[in-house]
């Protein structure tokens, strides 16, 4: 047998353990802040879901405003994983009916996808030219349409929904040219950040009790539809 | 040879399905902790939304990711077993180069791992107070290279360690010529 030098024989443990930590450490740093791990501005790992801002009149809902659960997604207009998130909220909205609200809140990575605040005023703009509905059928039909991850052509799509769902085009487009919305959109990304989202889309799920459900990234149906039915539970 | 024994496949089996399960559970710890450590729901519950998140390698991946994440999951097990063979069965020393291939893959392959809801990365946790976010943004695939590179890694282990496995036990002539 060869003779090797005698210290090699604890490298694999040793090795092993190491990345055992490091895989134990990234697995920490995920959950215990909560949620993933990429933050949009490094170093906010802090998240705490009662620093959520309340559901106000600039917020847009879908569903009943006084249902007793109440989802808040804080979502990117160019995320991938927002757009398969955004069919599985539409379904478990549409079957649970009254007893859940959804909330549409903004959060463009900007160092991911450059296009996603610019397309987040555009929904602004629907909605202050047609209103709650309009918000949401610019929303659907936005996230039906496009591919995600920033390869949306934002000059052609954004005017064709606008013309699609009934809105002045002129109107929209000197809507879209100001800065209007800016400090709205910010305020939701900055709040999705102090609530603890590291990535999109994030929700929270709040039960009528008031007590809040994390759910990070786009997680099936099924499983969103048990935490909505623990919510409906905790009167 | 590894894989004839039914306690190397357990090993490989068990380590592949616990990484599974961290990284599908990885973005939500947070609502796990939560859940099970709530008293007022029950039990069942507290088993069956894990298991439910479990399904989110469908939802929650891209198909680039949820393959290289299967594909590190499986070789890690495998890497694992085949490290356990050799300790256990031959008593011998590992290759350098198998050692430090094998902790390559398995720290590249856990960086790579987690990329669920986007920019969701293990690695940039690790890379948050330095900017992680802005560096996961400047490459092609958005982190998806730690884990192509993690599955290189693992299968360079792989062949090193099955190259050790099947070279045989006699003593090398070359120490005692010098």
């Amino acid at each position: 047998m060869e003779i090797q030098p005698r210290q090699n024989n604890l490298l694999i443990p040793v090795a092993i353990v190491i990345a055992g930590a490091l895989i134990a450490g990234a697995v920490y740093l995920g959950g215990a802040t909560g949620d993933g791990a990429i933050v949009p501005q490094a170093g906010a790992q802090t998240g705490d879901m009662e620093q959520m801002n309340a559901i106000a009149s600039g917020d847009h809902i879908r569903g009943n405003p006084d249902a007793p659960v109440i989802i808040v997604e804080y979502s990117d207009f160019e995320c991938p994983f927002c757009k398969r998130f955004h069919e599985t909220m539409q379904q478990a909205t549409a079957e649970y009916g009254d007893q859940v609200a959804w909330v549409y809140r903004h959060f463009p990575l900007d160092q991911l996808h450059s296009k996603a605040r610019k397309e987040a005023v555009a929904s602004e703009c629907a909605s202050e030219l047609g209103g709650n509905d309009a918000f949401w059928e610019f929303t659907d039909r936005f996230f039906e349409l496009t591919p995600s991850n920033d390869q949306t052509d934002i000059d052609t799509v954004l005017p064709q929904i606008a013309g699609e769902i009934g809105l002045d085009g002129a109107r929209f487009a000197s809507c879209l040219a100001g800065k209007k919305y800016d400090a709205h959109i910010e305020a939701d990304a900055q709040n999705a950040v102090a609530t603890g989202g590291n990535g999109t889309p994030w929700s929270i799920v709040i039960a009528p009790s008031g007590k809040k459900y994390p759910i990070s990234g786009a997680q099936p149906l099924e499983a969103v539809k048990q935490i909505i039915d623990l919510a409906l539970k905790d009167n | 040879m590894v894989f004839g024994s039914w306690s190397y496949i357990a090993l490989a089996g068990v380590v592949s399905f616990t990484m599974f399960v961290l990284a599908t559970w990885l973005p939500n710890f947070r609502l796990l902790r939560s859940v099970w450590l709530d008293p007022s729901v029950s039990y069942a519950d507290k088993i069956v939304l894990p298991v439910r998140l479990l399904e989110s390698i469908t939802t929650n991946f891209s198909v680039l990711s949820a393959s290289y994440t299967m594909a590190t999951v499986v070789l890690v097990g495998v890497n694992i077993a085949f490290v356990a063979y050799i300790l256990q069965r031959q008593k011998q020393q590992l290759s350098a180069a198998g050692v430090t291939a094998g902790t390559f893959g398995i720290l590249s392959g856990a960086a790579g791992v987690g990329c669920a809801a986007c920019g969701s990365l293990a690695i940039s946790a690790l890379l948050a107070t330095a900017g992680g976010a802005g560096i996961v943004a400047l490459l092609p695939l958005r982190g998806g290279e730690f884990g192509i590179l993690g599955v290189a890694f693992l299968c360079a282990a792989m062949y090193y360690l099955a190259k050790h496995i099947a070279r045989p036990t006699v003593c090398g002539i070359n120490s005692y010529i010098t």
